[in-house]
């Protein structure tokens, strides 16, 4: 059974031709009594077959949006160091990929750090950890070395990589979205985590799909 | 974790040493937001490390440590003047509304707008704290003396306890003035001046609420402590925690019932994202706790009698 209480208007913010079925208030008011969290949190396992229509039809409307069960797109994008780093490259092993808003604001500085403290636990499950925002490999390299990030940034200046993924937006797209992918060894998306504003969840959820991989 | 004690200046912070000022030292303890780079130390294990932050005044001069004394806490007549023109303006609307809701045998409409501006005064005064925390500086057109006052009471925050009312309500009653007077003029509404009267009268009087939760429960009318107990003012404990890092919640300062609300949803947070992205804007919040938000200790060998 899959929790879902969407973000209010967790819709990728740059393609024009998407036409916008809004279920979410709907689903909003259900959801929202329950508890704050929830109003901020997203994980979408369609683990049975009764998935949220409204969800994935909004979502489905976006091209080239990666979806679980599928492999997303392929990129290469510089790291903190100024060097090209490909999807392609980690093959063989699971990885996250965390998308998150910019270097040094709170929560993403909250994100990091609780990738950064539980690093241990994702070498042990073999994965890769891979954070990615619009900043430049400077703003990358100066974040990585504030807060000794061990795992690799990656600066995806254009956000294109961004929305060939679909990552939602929040707050009427005002904000870019804070959303977590969890790839297998096949390279295959196994779990999607969407949280703005509590970010060190992504850990949490992460490291509990990495031990079914 | 290891805490090692160091010296150290915050990176970046103006190197100008105010007069008055004693340096202290702060120990702070960060877990997980912040790191001191220590190049010797394994790449895995986190090592906190206090800072020694030494003051860096405002960019005004005027932001000097208040003295015992000092004649910036007294009212003048000025102040005074102000203040009266702010009640007077209020208490005209009071009047207005209630002899208008005299005349047309309403009450519950007028009495039910004046709920909603208590309320609403509750929030507004909540954001507009929020905008002068955050943003902007001494040199700002309009908000400057404010900002800077507000900074000067993070720093000092018993110095409120210690002004003259009128010293302290003299800006937003000037504020309440311009506002109420051309109502006053215009409207003769009674549902209108119940929501005005009891806004304006919050906001004007938030100042003398804040400084009441800067009290201490033995020192404040025992009625106070009442309207504080019931949350109908905003309470000491409720505002303290704004006075504690990282400095960016319980910004209410009328009853602040809406604290609680506007925190657990991350609505200040929202809004200072947005302003990132959208202007590029920092908010003072967002950088490592400075001798900007620093309260320094009140202790009697620091405070000077002039």
């Amino acid at each position: 059974m899959a929790s879902l209480s969407l973000p209010k208007h967790s819709l990728p913010s740059v393609l024009p031709s998407q036409t916008r079925k809004d279920p979410f208030p709907q689903n909003l008011k259900i959801f929202s009594k329950s508890s704050p969290s929830q109003f901020y949190g997203t994980r979408l396992t369609y683990s049975s077959s009764s998935s949220i229509p409204c969800s994935s039809s909004t979502k489905n409307l976006i091209l080239a949006k990666v979806k679980k069960g599928t492999a997303p797109p392929p990129f290469t994008l510089k790291d903190q160091d100024g060097k090209n780093v490909s999807l392609s490259k980690f093959k063989g092993k699971p990885v996250v990929v965390y998308f998150y808003p910019a270097d040094e604001t709170p929560g993403c500085t909250k994100q990091a750090c609780a990738f950064r403290d539980s690093y241990e636990k994702f070498k042990k499950a073999g994965a890769e950890v891979i954070g990615i925002s619009g900043d430049d490999v400077s703003s990358h390299k100066a974040f990585a070395k504030k807060y000794r990030l061990p795992y690799t940034l990656l600066a995806d200046e254009s956000n294109k990589v961004r929305k060939e993924w679909g990552v939602p937006g929040d707050l009427f797209g005002t904000l870019p979205g804070r959303e977590t992918y969890v790839l297998d060894k096949n390279g295959v998306v196994q779990l999607i985590y969407n949280n703005q504003f509590q970010p060190e969840k992504h850990i949490d959820e992460t490291l509990k799909i990495l031990k079914g991989i | 974790m290891s805490i090692l004690a160091q010296n150290k200046l915050p990176l970046g912070s103006q190197r100008h040493f105010h007069k008055y000022h004693v340096p202290s030292i702060h120990t702070r303890v960060h877990c997980s937001a912040t790191t001191t780079t220590k190049p010797k130390t394994e790449p895995n294990r986190l090592v906190v490390e206090p800072q020694v932050v030494l003051p860096t005044p405002s960019l005004s001069t005027n932001s000097a440590r208040p003295v015992l004394n000092d004649p910036s806490l007294l009212s003048t007549w000025s102040h005074r003047a102000w203040v009266a023109s702010g009640c007077t303006t209020v208490l005209i609307s009071l009047a207005k509304s209630l002899a208008g809701a005299a005349n047309s045998h309403i009450w519950l409409e007028p009495v039910l707008a004046g709920l909603v501006g208590y309320i609403l005064a509750d929030l507004g005064s909540g954001v507009y704290h929020w905008g002068i925390d955050n943003y902007g500086d001494a040199s700002t057109p309009s908000f400057g003396t404010q900002i800077e006052a507000f900074q000067g009471h993070h720093k000092w925050p018993w110095t409120i306890t210690r002004r003259q009312f009128a010293n302290n309500l003299h800006a937003l009653a000037r504020a309440v003035t311009f506002t109420v007077l051309p109502i006053d003029l215009l409207c003769n509404d009674p549902i209108i001046h119940g929501f005005v009267a009891v806004c304006s009268g919050c906001i004007m009087f938030s100042q003398q609420f804040h400084a009441w939760a800067h009290g201490t429960k033995s020192r404040l009318p025992p009625l106070v402590v009442a309207l504080q107990d019931l949350s109908i003012l905003v309470s000491r404990s409720q505002h303290a925690a704004h006075h504690r890092p990282p400095y960016n919640n319980n910004y209410c300062i009328v009853s602040g019932v809406w604290n609680e609300f506007l925190d657990k949803q991350m609505v200040f947070e929202a809004l200072e994202m947005i302003l990132f992205f959208k202007l590029g804007v920092r908010p003072r919040s967002w950088s490592e706790p400075n001798s900007d938000w620093t309260e320094e200790a009140e202790t009697p060998s620091q405070l000077t009698v002039s």
